[in-house]
């Protein structure tokens, strides 16, 4: 199951989005969280502690990569497992849901 | 659109499609994720909306570019929800658009108590009221999607 949640800001979107984590968590599942916000807080909303922010691993750009096919066309991938990603950059929340948060690869270089 | 913010949605979609078992992904605010099709990869859209006539609209919207996208379950939850005039006036909404109302959530000073000391609603309101409508919210999603725990667990 793979959820996207939407809405305006101050909508109530991250505090939903962190609650259905950390349940689906609690009823047995592995639970990716993502924070794919600009401004983002979903660790706190999980129950991260907000000071340790600033030490939770950036997500590198060049995790999505180029791949060649066999039949010559070229599509982008990912240049680790999506489970090994988790396991490398991924901050481990209350209930053992993974956080990734996306908002940092933008700070992590100029474009 | 600059281009970091176009890996970062590349990136997004990717770790999304790769993921196992259940992924949640926190949406960047507003309806541009949708439009780029970011969120391809996903099965279910919730699009969180609050009780007044304009949040409502934009919700509308969220549900037609979801759709669009060919995404198989877009769901609409109402936040915020004062009292039954509330209900009422939102319910009456969705039916007239035919948007799939999933979820009403009630208003809660809970939300905020948690948002203040900087912590997590279900840590330190579990037994309240908008945390019970999530809790029903997720058995549904479960249900639904017919997702079974790993073994151990």
């Amino acid at each position: 199951m793979r959820i996207a949640v939407a809405g305006k800001g101050g909508s109530g979107k991250t505090t939903l989005a962190a609650t259905l984590a950390r349940l689906f968590a609690r009823q047995g599942h592995s639970v990716l969280a993502v924070d794919g916000d600009s401004n983002p807080n979903l660790g706190v909303s999980l129950g991260l502690a907000a000071a340790e922010a600033a030490s939770w691993p950036t997500l590198p750009k060049d995790l999505l990569v180029e791949l060649a096919q066999p039949d010559g066309t070229r599509n982008t991938g990912l240049s680790m497992a999506v489970a090994d990603i988790a396991d490398r950059y991924g901050v481990v929340a209350p209930d053992g849901v993974r956080l990734l948060v996306m908002g940092r690869v933008a700070h992590a270089g100029a474009g | 659109m600059c281009r970091v913010h176009a890996t970062v949605r590349g990136l997004l979609g990717e770790i999304v499609a790769g993921a196992q078992d259940v992924a949640v992904v926190d949406m960047e605010a507003g309806l541009e994720h949708l439009s780029r099709g970011t969120v391809r990869h996903v099965d279910t859209v919730l699009a969180v909306l609050e009780p007044y006539y304009r949040s409502l609209e934009t919700g509308a919207r969220v549900v037609e570019l979801a759709r669009e996208l060919g995404i198989a379950r877009v769901l609409v939850v109402v936040n915020k929800v004062r009292d039954d005039a509330d209900r009422r006036a939102l319910e009456e909404f969705c039916r007239g658009r035919a948007l799939p109302l999933a979820a009403v959530i009630p208003h809660d000073p809970c939300v905020l108590d948690a948002d203040r000391a900087g912590g997590s609603l279900l840590d330190q309101a579990p037994e309240s009221p908008s945390v019970t409508a999530i809790r029903d919210l997720a058995e549904q999603l479960v249900g639904a999607s017919g997702i079974s725990p790993r073994e151990g667990a």
